[in-house]
């Protein structure tokens, strides 16, 4: 189709041109007869190929510019080159007004952008929300991890020159011909990482809201000065939308922000409530267990011990464990309620892991129970508490034995997940496995299927698990075992300096002498 | 004659414990209250004494300094209902000897007052009768 009205247009053109330098040419011809004959030799002036060949000699001096004008002409008056593209493109804003989601919005910009207008690549660059740069929320003709990745500082010297040049189009070509070589450097690595020859700028009022960046196949495609007009009207219509869009996002995060706040909350109000139930019962509980146990220990480790009875010993033996048991919970459930305070420092998680399976394989194999473990080596350093993590690492390992009673495998996996930033942790049984209506309870406290448990191990291990914004899921079904998976948020930031790298991170930089 | 104070709110767990010390030929004196504790080593000058943390009053940690304070030679080993590192920090500080939570294992508090005992014989200053 395009195809087809290119030629047309041609033919249309080189007629008109022709005429016009045929008609020139006859002109002149016209001129020349009525002038006298004095001027030129009779002989000359007689012979047809004289005319012929003026005629061709005017037709050669103006044709390049008869050309000229007439395709100006062409372009202003009947081609309007910017039919279809332009009226796809302001369609475009039409339908953008509906949309209040950035990641849509800004796909359907750079998507329309791209494919109208035939660019190799267009990015939609938006402020971004936490770190005061900007970033691209949507790009066209990008490897999308290459996109994620491209932050323009606030400072850098194109948003400098951005919001110095206010509602004007970035011309890579021309400014850079304007600049100082240094200046041009600068300005030139930041269009090179936006891959950038032209940039519209959106603004509303006086707040930059993002930027249209884009480039072409052909390094000398040239948009005309109708194009920039479109363009500025379009990033007008544009900007408006990028602006409200970028409002939504805001009171979203804000929103989700504040949700977590409450329930962190609400979380923290719980675990200090059952922090001081702990404590109380602690007090209150702590002292008679220690009586009855005392007095049955007093009986027990009794010098004459030779008049009590078999039975009595045993008695006496079972109040003593069974006080003890009792006094756990209440321990347990201080562990879980002060842990939060607990000192950390750099660890090794898989060392953390591997000791908590050394510690009860003796017992597990005696039982018939198996582990196989996939545990990469050489993960991140760690930033935690031991005993907190291997409470967790323990109570899932436990719970998996406790499952499969005996005669089974554990398959224990642990690794790190860079693009994610996790640490994660799997650990599988082929035990009896959960049924679907207690898999909710299941992190409940005091919920347990077993008779002589407590039913704090899995509440204790969630919360611990939670305190380093980590999350833990079990799957499982009855009869066909059941999966814990957890993760750990693992990243540099997370980790204070020790001195040690304190020391060389500044030894990158010397000072100046 | 190795001698001993108990010091507890509770009159049931210092007798089960004077009971057993007892048993044991030690020379048990117990007490009920901080102020008490106070007297009663000013009085009898006990190698030992088993101190619970938490009592109306005066509580154990304030007993704790002022024994350490005037009688810097008698072992003084915690007792407490609940453990936390805070608490533990702030006795080893104070200058306690042990820390042990309850209920108690009478085995092992034995074991360790015969060891605070056996550190104090070896002392010069100090004589065992």
């Amino acid at each position: 189709m395009s195809l087809y009205l290119r030629k047309r247009r041609r033919v249309l053109r080189q007629s008109l041109v022709g005429s016009i330098l045929f008609m020139a040419g006859f002109a002149v011809f016209y001129v020349l007869n009525m002038l006298p004959d004095r001027f030129f030799p009779a002989v000359l002036s007689a012979h047809p190929a004289f005319y012929v060949a003026l005629m061709t000699l005017v037709c050669v001096i103006s044709y390049k510019y008869t050309d000229r004008v007439v395709t100006q002409f062409f372009k202003q008056t009947i081609f309007k080159k910017k039919s279809f593209s332009h009226i796809t493109l302001m369609n475009l804003t039409e339908e953008l007004a509906l949309i209040l989601d950035l990641k849509v919005l800004s796909n359907l910009i750079v998507n329309t952008f791209g494919e109208v207008l035939k660019l190799k690549s267009v990015a939609l660059i938006v402020p971004s929300r936490v770190r005061g740069d900007f970033e691209i929320a949507s790009a066209y003709g990008w490897n999308v991890s290459n996109y994620k990745r491209t932050r323009i500082p606030d400072k850098a010297a194109l948003i400098e020159l951005v919001r110095k040049k206010g509602g004007h189009i970035l011309l890579r070509d021309r400014i850079m011909h304007t600049l100082s070589w240094q200046d041009a450097n600068r300005l030139a690595h930041d269009f090179d990482s936006l891959k950038a020859n032209w940039i519209i700028p959106l603004w509303v009022k006086d707040e930059l809201t993002g930027m249209i960046a884009f480039s072409s196949y052909f390094p000398d495609k040239s948009f005309d000065e109708s194009d920039f007009h479109f363009f500025r009207e379009f990033a007008m219509q544009a900007a408006k939308y990028v602006h409200n869009a970028l409002s939504v996002r805001e009171l979203q995060a804000a929103n989700v922000e504040l949700q977590d706040i409450q329930s962190h909350l609400i979380q923290s109000t719980k675990i200090a409530a059952i922090e001081q139930l702990a404590t109380g019962i602690a007090h209150e509980i702590h002292n008679p267990l220690t009586i009855i146990s005392g007095k049955a220990q007093v009986l027990l480790l009794k010098k004459d011990k030779s008049a009590m009875d078999q039975q009595i010993e045993d008695v006496l033996k079972t109040i003593v464990k069974q006080t003890k048991r009792a006094a756990d919970i209440t321990r347990k459930l201080l562990m879980f309620s002060q842990g939060s305070g607990a000192p950390k420092e750099p660890l090794r998680l898989e060392q953390i892991l591997e000791d908590t399976i050394a510690l009860v394989s003796y017992q597990t194999s005696l039982e018939g129970i198996e582990f196989v473990k996939t545990i990469e080596r050489d993960m991140p350093v760690f930033y935690g508490n031991v005993h907190e993590l291997r409470e967790v690492f323990l109570n899932l390992i436990l719970n998996a034995v406790q499952s499969i009673g005996s005669q089974g495998t554990i398959t224990v996996e642990m690794n790190y997940i860079p693009h994610e930033e996790i640490i994660r942790i799997e650990i599988s049984d082929t035990g009896e496995g959960i049924d679907q209506e207690h898999i909710e309870k299941l992190f409940n406290p005091f919920f347990t299927t077993r008779h002589e448990a407590v039913g704090l191990g899995l509440f204790v291990t969630k919360q611990i698990v939670h305190r380093y914004g980590g999350s833990i899921r079990v799957e499982g079904s009855k009869g066909r075992g059941t999966l814990f998976t957890v993760a750990f948020p693992y990243s540099e930031a997370s980790k204070p300096l020790t001195s040690a790298e304190h020391k060389v991170s500044l030894s990158l930089f010397p000072e100046d002498p | 004659m190795k001698k001993l104070l108990v010091v507890d709110d509770e009159q049931e767990i210092c007798d089960f414990l004077k009971t057993f010390f007892e048993e044991r030929d030690y020379e048990v004196d117990t007490a009920s209250s901080g102020f008490q504790a106070l007297e009663q080593v000013k009085a009898v000058r006990p190698h030992v004494v088993l101190l619970d943390v938490h009592m109306p009053g005066m509580d154990g940690m304030k007993v704790l300094k002022e024994i350490k304070e005037r009688y810097p030679k008698v072992k003084v080993i915690m007792v407490t209902a609940i453990e936390t590192q805070e608490k533990i920090e702030e006795a080893m500080r104070l200058g306690a000897d042990n820390y042990i939570t309850k209920p108690l294992s009478l085995e092992y508090l034995e074991k360790d007052v015969q060891e605070k005992i056996a550190i104090l014989s070896r002392s010069a200053e100090h004589e065992i009768v």
